[in-house]
């Protein structure tokens, strides 16, 4: 019977004398990437990486691993092999300069979301939405909108792979503005310590 | 105005989550993965917040401050079903356990967002938003596991012919039922129950598990009564350990 677990099924089996055999492929969860609206109005921002079985469970998983602290209105996530990423770049090498403009491809359009990575080091921020028929496509849709601006890499991720938060699903964040207690500054845990020791005192 | 059904049904609800979340929490560190273990734990949190957000409403009545009335009454003074204080044995039995509660308690806020009671009207509206997270992660577990492989399937189903008795225990009937729903403060068990079968159903019918006819199951009654089982009185000694020591330290 083969676990769920994926780590149980890596446990090394007992062998038979003379085995020479390739090692087993790693078996693991697949990385979902998990977007986060801190306040309406704002910009998404791609905060990490949740493991998960499938999509709709990575969305659960995002929930609390991501916004269980500080703000939050809605959260997206997108299996991590979705996400079509440009080339990076650093200093004043904007990575529009690695993005070529193509000309409009036959099929069907889909709709991108666009991210951009400002600064390196931060986080990708939403930049906006794009119709086009492949990612190479996007990308070259999203530099004519957004290409004067100096940026080091670009995302694109076709909308219909995303799992969204519906509009009811919107109550998931109503009482995180009162859960004050998660956050750590809010036990003062080093003032508690300091009087403690004070009071201890001999 | 006698407030004693009122403060029953109260009691009944925060006890519930009181001793729920306490179990829930002992899965912390120890969960099935990271991100499972992070969810799990917030969940018992929230039911923390919520059964402290009850007995403010029943200090409000009259009745002794919460920490007071969460840490020192003993388990014949508790009014929780006899399904929350179980064991939570292997996470199979967990997860069916958070499935069938918060089935069932997602459904009876709901039910209270109408109450005559505005406190409790107006409460309940924030701890459904909050269930509405915990009843999207049982289900989307329950799916997953309950239609994934041989092992996960017959673990489910076994976890899940264990807890039935237990979970129609959720349901059983106070002596003050009928006022209760006079009054509009709370449509009553039954109704509950009703709807939260088809919940149920709907739910296990997306799997390979297969529900057993609750009509042939006797029900574990006796919770809301104070009769427990041999479980609670040692996690309540572990959940006051600290108070009973300090009833003024803070943590």
């Amino acid at each position: 019977m083969k676990s769920l677990d994926p780590r149980v099924n890596r446990l090394p089996k007992v062998g038979h004398p003379g085995q020479v055999e390739p090692k087993a492929p790693l078996d693991q969860l697949g990385t979902f990437e998990v977007f986060v609206q801190a306040k309406e109005g704002k910009p998404f921002q791609h905060e990490g990486i949740v493991h998960a079985p499938d999509l709709e469970m990575a969305f659960v998983l995002a929930k609390e691993a991501f916004t269980r602290r500080f703000t939050c209105v809605s959260l997206y996530v997108a299996d991590t092999r979705h996400v079509y990423v440009s080339a990076m770049t650093e200093g004043n090498t904007s990575a529009w300069d690695f993005i070529n403009l193509i000309e409009q491809q036959p099929g069907n359009k889909d709709s991108y979301e666009i991210y951009y990575l400002l600064r390196r080091g931060k986080q990708h921020q939403h930049a906006g939405t794009v119709q086009a028929a492949i990612p190479a496509e996007a990308m070259s849709e999203a530099k004519k909108l957004y290409g004067t601006k100096l940026v080091y890499n670009v995302w694109a991720i076709r909308t219909a792979d995303i799992r969204f938060t519906s509009p009811e699903e919107k109550e998931l964040w109503l009482t995180l503005p009162e859960k004050k207690f998660r956050d750590a500054s809010d036990y003062k845990g080093g003032d508690k310590l300091k009087e403690f020791l004070e009071r201890t005192k001999v | 105005m006698n407030n004693v059904a009122l403060k029953e049904l109260l009691y009944k609800m925060a006890d519930d989550q009181l001793i729920l979340g306490h179990r829930n929490s002992e899965w912390t560190g120890m969960g099935p993965l990271l991100e499972e273990d992070i969810a799990f734990s917030s969940m018992a949190q929230d039911k923390i917040g919520q059964s402290h957000a009850l007995y403010q409403l029943l200090h409000q009545l009259g009745e002794q401050e919460p920490d007071t009335v969460a840490f020192t009454r003993n388990a014949n003074q508790f009014h929780n079903c006899v399904l929350v204080e179980l064991p939570n044995g292997e996470y199979d039995f967990s997860l069916i356990r958070h499935f069938l509660y918060d089935t069932a308690e997602a459904l009876r806020f709901d039910m209270l967002t109408r109450s005559s009671y505005k406190p409790l009207a107006e409460l309940a509206v924030k701890i459904r938003a909050e269930l509405r997270y915990h009843t999207l992660h049982a289900n989307t577990w329950v799916k997953q596991l309950g239609s994934a492989t041989e092992e996960s399937i017959s673990r489910l189903q076994h976890a899940l012919e264990q807890a039935l008795p237990y979970a129609l225990g959720i349901f059983e009937p106070s002596p003050h039922e009928q006022e209760l729903i006079t009054r509009g403060i709370f449509e009553g068990e039954h109704v509950l129950q009703e709807k939260w079968i088809i919940q149920v159903e709907l739910v296990v019918n997306q799997t390979q598990l297969s529900l057993p006819d609750q009509k042939q199951i006797k029900p574990v009654y006796g919770g809301r009564m104070g009769k427990h089982s041999e479980h609670l009185q040692p996690l309540l000694d572990e959940m006051s350990e600290v108070f009973r020591i300090d009833p003024t330290a803070e943590w």
